[in-house]
Formats: C-alpha cells, structure tokens, sequence
C-alpha cells in the first residue's frame, strides 16, 4: 500500500461532492498547469448519470462567499448563473405567539459588538423598539427588500454582510464546470459496483460499470443520505436527534412570481405552523417554498393543506392550485463518527437536520475546508486527522441542535401538542439547558464560546433569545456603577439609527440590484 | 437639473451659447469624465484617475480639478486657466444622441440643455444665422460632438482591456497643505503599475493595435500633475 496521500475520490456528485471538490482543488493545485508538475495530487469525482440530485440547502450563511473566492468563481457568473440572490438573515413569523409576531435573526452582528455588549442596554429600551432593530441597521432593509450593496460595491464586499438564495442544480452545474475546466478535476460519469478493500479495512478502489476500478488514497462519501461508503459499507450509524428536533418531513415545491419585477426578499421567511414551519426563500426566477414538519404530531394532509393555504396567500388560489409538492422524509441526526478508515463523508451522507438555519451548506464548506488544510500527508498520520475531525464535528452538530432547539423552547405557542412537547424539559439538550439558566442572569456575549471557530457567534444567540422575548435579569449592581458605559450604549444606540436611516434610503432593492448585475457585473475592486 | 431639448433651426433661431467660463456658468466641477483619445493632452494639464459611475459600477477616466465637491483649482478671473479643456467640458451646453430604426442605421441628435447657465437669448455665439443655417461656432461643436462620439466606443474598449488585466487599483490621496490642514481624497482609482509591469509581450501588443498602451502611460505619466494641483489648492488658503 502506498503511504503518501496523493489521490483524492469524491463519490457522489449533486452540490457537496462538487463544492467540496472545488475547495479541496483549490486549495492543493490550480489549475492543469501545476497538476502536472511535482506534487502529483489527483482529484477524482465519480457521478452516477443516472441518480438525480436533491436540490438540498437553497440557502447559505456568508461564509459561501469567502468560499467562492477561494474557489476563483466571480460573483457576477455565480448570481448570473445559479439564479442567486441575497440572503441576509431570517425573518421568524408566529414563532413567539402563533399570531401576528416577527422577529429577524440579520446575519450582521450588533454594532461595536467586540467592545460593547449592548444587549443588557437594550433592556431598558425593549418596549420601544426590538432587539435587531435596536442594534443593527439590516432588518430595516427586509421590510423594504432592499439589498445589502450596491452596483458599485465590489465583489463580494457588502454595506451589511450576507449570504445567498440559490438553484441547488444550477450552482453543481456551474462548480462542476469550474472544477473541471479550472482546478483540473477528473470527472468520471459512472455507476458504482462495488467497494473494494484491503486488509486493514481501508477502501482501495470503487468499481465502476464504465470506467473500471477507481483507485484512491482517501474516498469522499457524497452520495446522500444513503450514505453508500461510511453508512452501507462501513456500517458507522446514524444517530438520530429527534429527541430534541420533533421534524422529519418534508413538502417542498416552487413558485413563480406573479409578474417578473416582484419584490425579491432579503431574507429566508419562517413562518411557524400549528406542526412545524413553513420556509420561503425568494431567488429572482421564483419563490421555493417548503413545509417542514413532524409525521408524529400531524398527518401529510394536513401539513399540505398548510402550505396550499400558505401559498393561496401569500401568492394566488392559481398557484396554490398548481403547484406540484415532492415529499421529502429524514431521520434528523448525524453519523456517529464522519470519518473512518480512509472514508469521509460529507453533506448528507454525514447527517441532516431541518434547514431551519440553513446549516447543511456551511457543514460542507467546514468539512471541506478541513480536509483541505489538514489533509494527511501519509496514512500513518490519518487516524489522528480522522479523530480530531470527529472530535470537531462532534462538537459542530451539537451545537447546531442547541441552536436549533432553542427556537423552540422559547415559544409561548400552546396551541398544539407539538409546541407543549418541545417545551418539555426531556426534549431539551443539558448543554442548552445549562446556557439557558446562565442566560437569564447575563447575555450571550463572547465569553460564552468555548471554540475560535464557534458555529454560530454569541450575536446569533442574542437575536433569537431577544427576539422571542427571552428576559434576561437585570444585574442591580450594573445600574449603580455603569453609567458611563450606559452613556456609551445610548450613543451606540443613536449612531445604529442614523445608519438605518442612511441604508434605506440609499440602498437599492434586491431586483433593480440583480437586475444591474445581469446588465453591468460588479467590478472586482 | 437638466433639460435636453432636441436642437433645431425653429426652436433655437435666437439662441445663443456663451463661451466664458467660470462659476456663474456651472464650471465648478471636481472632474470631468474624458477619453483616451485625449490622454495626451490632458496629462499635461491635470491628473488622470479613474471613477466608478453609481448607476452602474462601471469605470470611466476623469481629470481631477480639485480635491473636493465643486472644487475647480483652474477657475480664476479669467475663466478656465489651462492650455486645454477636456471634450466633455468644452461640448457643454450640447449633447450628441443617436436615433433609428435599427442598430446599423443610426443617426446623430444633437440636443441642447435648455436650462443650462450658458444659454443666453443675446450675448454669446449665436447657433443658426439668418437663413436657418448652422454658424462656424455650431459647425464647430458639431464636430467635437462626433469625436465625442467615436471617443466614447473606443473608450468602452479601453476600459474593459484595463479591468480584464487587472490593471485598475483603488488609491486614496492624503494631502498635507502649507497651513498644516490635511485633506483626503478618495473613492478614485490609478493603474497598477506593478501589474502593467507584468503584462506580457502578446498583451502589449494588443493593446499598443488598439490603441490602449499610449493612454495607459499617458495617465501614468499625469501623476506628477498632482503637485501642481497641491500647489495651486496652497496658494488659495494662504
């Protein structure tokens, strides 16, 4: 057996297996030039022609853009391309009450948030203006569908930070084609037949039914959630989270917009159901909307006469009338570990969970990332890189069922026997438990991470707890001796202000914006 | 705000344009949009740098008058004191369209800015005399307008080769003058001349054919105007 770790083989196509090829080629050659000198690094990526790809994940958080940059794709090709547009946060309806609520998770932190904590300031104001509003200028701009930059911002710079809306199939279609043309990724458009293996258990080949046996030093599993190599193959299982997160149902379907020009929304839209929640993301070509929901509180039709009337809303009776819904059923959970031997599996294939914060894109861009600068460099030194790895998204899918979870636990909703249960101390993680108790004395602030690379920043805690009511105590103490600092806030306070007010009236909409990119392009400086 | 009116010898029997410059006549601009084609001229009076437009991101090169909002350092009491004026300041009160049915049968509107302070009913050059015929002073301006013309397609091209090489960088100016007040120009943007440094022998030559290389070291060449520029801003705040 060889030692050094020099072929790479992602099996599985559809958007983890291309991005993570893409960030893993990116960051160990450019381009067929150097492919061929020294290093003699391969990347392989075997496609099924005839298994289709679910279009998982149309939303992102920020980091896609850092990662498209890396990748080398302009921002114009990818939003003229995958029929992009900007996602700046969520916007929660009927979470808190079940009636008339809303409130935004913007993916901006709260103004000088390094310096100043203003969340405890805040306090004192939350009967005359809410959390995100107080603290940051982006949830204005959702009211309005204005976008976070203008023509002349260039690319991948913003005014508020931000992410994006996609067409899963579209964006696979344009990083395959970056990947194959650019980084020099081999493409192999077969079916598997077999997994092959060496005495210690590791992979050595895939067979395949038209280009033979694929060899590999490390194999990548992106075959969805049937998992083929770390699930069928290894036998590692899946360790379900339902728990905690009640949701393993699906009904998805696509809407046009009534007329081309429609408003285009600056954020995932959440709408809270009597089971579930009803997600609605803008891209400028149509609306995804989507029902997601427990099969153990509710029936199918039930949840779909929901989204119909979601849709006869919010839409038209026409659109609701022919629309055509596909199911989608998961186990929420994870693998127990993601790599093992020589097989790491990403996307799917390592777990799925609601998209209530659109978490299965960045799971991939963080999986890829890692093995793309902790790549081992020979065999002996792969356990230990697999150990830590599992170690580290361990910690990541725990954290993202905390997060998750405490959208639920802070409801008022009674309204249903689903939102009485996930209240129930049993359903509640003890890691969310235990912050929840600290919380109602102080606010999240950045003591609170534990890891750099945190998933989600103490900021996102502060949004979702603030706006869904959450009372944290006021420490009397702080009154008596923080006036300055209070003074100090109050001028934070102002300053937010002002800014709202010159973003919305400065900023264009979402539309008049994707409709200059299409004409002009951004400039790369 | 503007008011282009399409021009012609019924409408504009009386009008009259006037040539001075200065403040009264809306001269007190910080820079001009101009055109490759005129590089050469231009770097020997002001700075070359280059401008992002707001509506549509694109870039396009000004001359710099001034270090701040209607600042002109050329306007004094004798009007514009430079030995040229860049096309787009001189085509003022003018404005040169194009109408037709199709793309390949295009023909030139001029149109004129009604409201612009150098209209006049009785002083000034006059633009059709008694016979309703376009006077020198018109036939003039019609010219500079065609080279306007041709100027703005070549400079499209220019733009597009200077942005596909990577060749713009953004730059920000800090300026200390005489009386110790410091002031900051930015949001322009120069030519990186590292990059052009690194241009290849094929690329040269493909800009040098379509006429691009002169204007590159043309603008390359105008930083040294930057001093007189300070200078002048110097001898006003003493």
């Amino acid at each position: 057996m060889k030692n050094t770790i020099n072929r790479i083989v992602i099996v599985g196509g559809g958007t983890a297996g291309w991005l993570s090829a893409g960030i893993i080629a990116a960051e160990h050659f450019m381009g067929e030039k150097s492919s061929s000198s020294d290093h003699n690094f391969h990347l392989v990526l075997i496609e099924s022609p005839d298994i289709p790809t679910i279009g998982v994940g149309e939303g992102t958080w920020p980091s896609m853009r850092s990662t498209l940059k890396k990748i080398g794709i302009s921002e114009t090709d990818f939003i003229r391309e995958c029929s992009a547009s900007f996602k700046q946060g969520t916007e929660f309806h009927n979470w808190v009450h079940g009636k008339d609520d809303t409130y935004t998770h913007p993916f901006t932190v709260p103004h000088n948030f390094n310096e100043t904590n203003l969340a405890p300031h805040w306090q004192q104001l939350r009967e005359k203006v809410n959390f995100a509003n107080a603290v940051n200028p982006q949830s204005a701009l959702f009211d309005k569908q204005l976008a976070p930059k203008n023509i002349a911002t260039p690319e991948y710079s913003f005014h508020v930070n931000y992410g994006y809306h996609l067409d899963a199939g579209k964006f696979a279609n344009l990083l395959r084609q970056h990947c194959v043309e650019t980084l020099g990724v081999e493409h192999i458009s077969a079916n598997m037949t077999a997994i092959n293996s060496v005495e210690n258990g590791d992979i050595s080949s895939i067979s395949t039914d038209t280009h033979g046996d694929i060899q590999g030093d490390l194999f990548i599993d992106c075959s969805g959630s049937k998992a083929l190599l770390l699930g069928e193959h290894y036998g590692v299982p899946l360790v379900s989270k339902s728990q905690f997160l009640f949701n393993n149902c699906a009904l998805a379907t696509q809407i046009p917009y009534q007329n081309s020009e429609d408003p285009i929304q600056s954020a995932t839209l959440s709408t809270a159901q009597a089971v579930g929640w009803i997600w609605d993301i803008g891209l400028p070509t149509r609306r995804g909307v989507g029902h997601i929901y427990s099969s153990d509180y509710t029936t199918e039709e039930r949840a779909r006469s929901e989204l119909l009337k979601y849709i006869a809303a919010t839409a038209s009776e026409d659109a609701a009338a022919n629309a055509t819904i596909r199911k989608i059923t998961f186990d929420p959970g994870h693998r127990e570990k993601f790599w093992h031997k020589n097989c790491v599996a990403i996307g799917m294939s390592s777990g799925f969970i609601e998209p209530l914060e659109a978490s299965a894109l960045v799971l991939v861009e963080l999986s890829a990332a890692m093995i793309a600068e902790q790549l081992p460099a020979n065999r002996k030194i792969m356990d230990l890189v697999a150990k830590r790895f599992n170690e580290k998204f361990l910690y990541r899918w725990d954290r993202i069922v905390d997060f998750l979870k405490l959208h639920y636990v802070l409801t008022q909703r009674t309204d249903s026997q689903y939102w009485i249960d996930n209240c129930d101390p049993s359903s509640i993680p003890e890691s969310l438990q235990e912050l929840m108790d600290i919380w109602q004395y102080q606010s999240p602030w950045h003591r609170d991470n534990y890891h750099v690379d945190e998933m989600f920043p103490s900021a996102s805690f502060q949004y979702i707890l603030y706006g869904m009511d959450f009372k944290t105590q006021l420490d009397p103490r702080f009154k008596r001796t923080d006036r300055e600092a209070a003074d100090k806030a109050m001028g934070l306070f102002m300053e937010n202000a002002k800014r709202t007010e010159q973003l919305v009236s400065s900023m264009p909409t979402n539309r008049e914006l994707i409709n200059k990119i299409y004409k002009y392009g951004f400039q790369k400086i | 705000m503007s008011n282009y009116v399409v021009l012609s010898p019924a409408t504009h029997k009386n009008t009259h344009v006037l040539t001075e410059r200065g403040e009264a006549q809306g001269d007190s601009i910080q820079y001009s949009l101009i055109y490759p084609l005129e590089f050469r001229n231009i770097q020997s009076c002001y700075p070359i740098f280059f401008s992002k437009s707001a509506e549509t991101g694109e870039f396009f090169p000004i001359a710099l008058f001034g270090f701040e909002n209607n600042e002109n350092l050329f306007l004094d009491e004798n009007g514009w004191s430079a030995a040229y004026i860049p096309m787009m300041v001189e085509r003022q009160p003018f404005l040169i369209g194009y109408q037709g049915a199709s793309e390949d049968d295009l023909k030139p509107i001029v149109s004129i800015d009604m409201d612009s302070p150098k209209m006049s009913e009785d002083e000034g050059q006059a633009l059709f005399d008694k016979d309703s015929q376009p006077t020198e002073f018109l036939k003039a301006m019609m010219t500079k307008l065609e080279s306007l013309h041709h100027g703005h397609e070549h400079n499209k091209g220019f733009i597009t080769a200077l942005t596909a090489e990577d060749l713009l960088e953004p730059f920000t100016l800090e300026i200390t003058l005489d009386n110790g007040s410091t002031n900051q120009l930015m949001g322009f943007y120069t030519i990186n001349e590292n990059k052009l440094q690194e241009l290849d022998g094929s690329t040269l030559a493909d800009f040098n054919s379509k006429g691009y290389l002169q204007p590159i070291y043309m603008a390359v060449a105008s930083y040294a105007r930057i001093r007189a520029l300070i200078d002048k801003k110097n001898a006003l705040t003493k």
